[in-house]
C-alpha cells in the first residue's frame, strides 16, 4: 500500500488501478448517510466515500483519500464544489485519461 | 488504456512547468509541484526558468493551508495537490486586508504572484489572492498549465517575418518581455504560426491587467499591445469566437476570455 504519495487523478475506472494509493476525484453526490456517501463518478460508476462531510445531495464532492477498493475511497479531505460543476465534468473523466496515460514526467517534489 | 500503474502517480508532474508564450504573458499558470520544469534563471538565486523560460509572474490554484496572520503581512501555504509552497501577501493597505479577511484555511483559492527562491527553496510574493468560487476554475487552470507546458516544451515553430519585426514596448506595464535569444528562434512557417499567433493575443486576454476587466479589450488594443496586423488578429479572434474560448462582452467590439472567473 502506498498511500503516502501525491494523490493520482481517478475516475471510477481508474480507481481499480489504484487501490490502496491516494487518490483525488470529483463524484456527485446521490446520497449521505453517517458520514458514508455515495457518489457518482465522471464516468458514471458508483463510489462510496467513508469518512466524507456532509455534502447535499446532487453537489459535486471533490475527495482527496485513499483508494480502499475499486469503489471506495477512504476521504482525507472533500470539498463542496457546488451543483454547478457538472456543466465541464465529463471533459474532466477524459482529463483523467489523458493526465494518467499519456504524459509521464519524471518528477520529484 | 486504462494500465496506469506508476504512470498515474506521475501523473501529476505533468503540471510541472507551464506557461504561456512568454513575450507577451505576465502570469504563468503553473502547479506547485512543477519540480521537474523549474531550474534558476539567474546566479542571485532570486528568479526562476519554467522550461527554460524565465518567469517571473505565476498563478497557482490551490487550498490554503497554515495561515498565519502577522503585523504586515499574511503567510500561508497553498497545496494543489501536485506540491506544495508557501506563500507571502504583504499587506499595505486596507484592501489588500480585506481580500486576506475573505479567505481561510481550507478554502481553494488563486494566487498570483512572483517566484521568487531564497536559499533554494520557492516561495511566491502574492499581489493578489482571491477565494474560488466557480469551481471550474480549478479545471480550466489545470488545463491550461498542460497547455501551456507542452506549449513550451514542444520544438518552436515559426512565424512570418512581419512578427518578427515586432518589437516590445518597454512602457507598458505588468509585461515580461522575452530575452533575444528567444525571439530569433522564430521564423516563417504554416498553420503552426498560427497556432502561435492564436498563443500570443490569448496570453493578452489572459494578462491579470485585463482578466479581471468586465467589458474585456477590443481588437485595436490587442494590435497596439503585440503590434501585430488588424486582419490577423481578426482572424484569430473569430477563430477563438468560434470554439467558444472568448465572447462578446457590452458590444460586437469587445471581447474576453471565457477562462475568465
Amino acid at each position: 500500500m502506498d498511500a503516502s504519495g501525491l494523490p493520482a487523478f481517478a475516475n471510477g475506472e481508474i480507481l481499480k488501478t489504484m487501490v490502496g494509493r491516494r487518490v483525488r476525484t470529483v463524484v456527485q453526490v446521490q446520497h449521505n448517510e453517517g458520514g458514508v456517501l455515495v457518489g457518482q463518478s465522471t464516468d458514471g460508476h458508483q463510489l462510496t466515500i467513508r469518512g466524507a462531510t456532509d455534502v447535499p445531495v446532487s453537489h459535486f464532492m471533490e475527495v482527496f483519500g485513499t483508494a480502499e477498493s475499486d469503489q471506495s475511497i477512504c476521504a482525507e479531505v472533500c470539498t463542496d464544489f457546488g451543483n454547478s460543476f457538472g456543466e465541464i465534468w465529463r471533459p474532466i473523466s477524459c482529463s483523467c485519461l489523458v493526465l494518467n496515460n499519456r504524459y509521464m514526467i519524471p518528477w520529484t517534489m | 488504456m486504462y494500465g496506469g500503474g506508476d504512470g498515474a502517480a506521475n501523473a501529476n508532474s505533468l503540471f510541472g512547468g507551464g506557461g504561456f508564450v512568454p513575450s507577451q504573458s505576465t502570469a504563468v499558470p503553473e502547479s506547485s509541484g512543477g519540480g521537474s520544469g523549474f531550474s534558476k534563471a539567474s546566479d542571485d538565486n532570486s528568479n526562476f526558468a519554467i522550461n527554460g523560460v524565465e518567469v517571473s509572474t505565476v498563478r497557482l490554484v490551490g487550498r490554503m493551508l497554515g495561515k498565519v496572520e502577522r503585523v504586515t503581512d499574511v503567510v500561508f501555504t497553498l497545496d494543489d495537490g501536485t506540491g506544495k509552497i508557501d506563500v507571502n501577501r504583504w499587506q499595505n493597505e486596507s484592501s489588500d486586508s480585506k481580500e486576506m479577511a475573505d479567505v481561510n484555511d481550507g478554502n481553494y483559492v488563486i494566487v498570483n504572484g512572483g517566484l521568487k527562491g531564497l536559499q533554494g527553496k520557492r516561495h511566491v510574493i502574492a499581489y493578489s489572492v482571491r477565494r474560488v468560487t466557480n469551481f471550474n476554475e480549478i479545471t480550466h487552470h489545470f488545463l491550461h498549465c498542460i497547455q501551456v507546458h507542452l506549449d513550451l516544451t514542444r520544438p518552436k515553430p515559426c512565424l512570418p517575418s512581419q512578427i518578427n519585426a515586432c518589437t516590445p514596448t518597454p512602457g507598458h506595464a505588468n509585461q515580461a518581455w522575452p530575452p533575444n535569444n528567444q525571439a530569433t528562434t522564430f521564423s516563417a512557417s504554416g498553420n503552426t504560426a498560427g497556432n502561435d499567433v492564436s498563443s500570443l493575443v490569448m496570453s493578452v486576454f489572459h494578462d491579470p491587467a485585463i482578466i479581471e476587466r468586465e467589458d474585456g479589450i477590443t481588437v485595436p488594443y490587442i494590435m497596439d499591445r503585440l503590434k501585430l496586423p488588424e486582419h490577423i488578429i481578426k482572424d484569430v479572434i473569430k477563430k477563438q469566437e468560434d470554439e467558444g474560448n472568448i465572447y462578446n462582452t457590452i458590444d460586437d467590439f469587445h471581447y474576453r476570455s471565457a477562462m475568465n472567473g
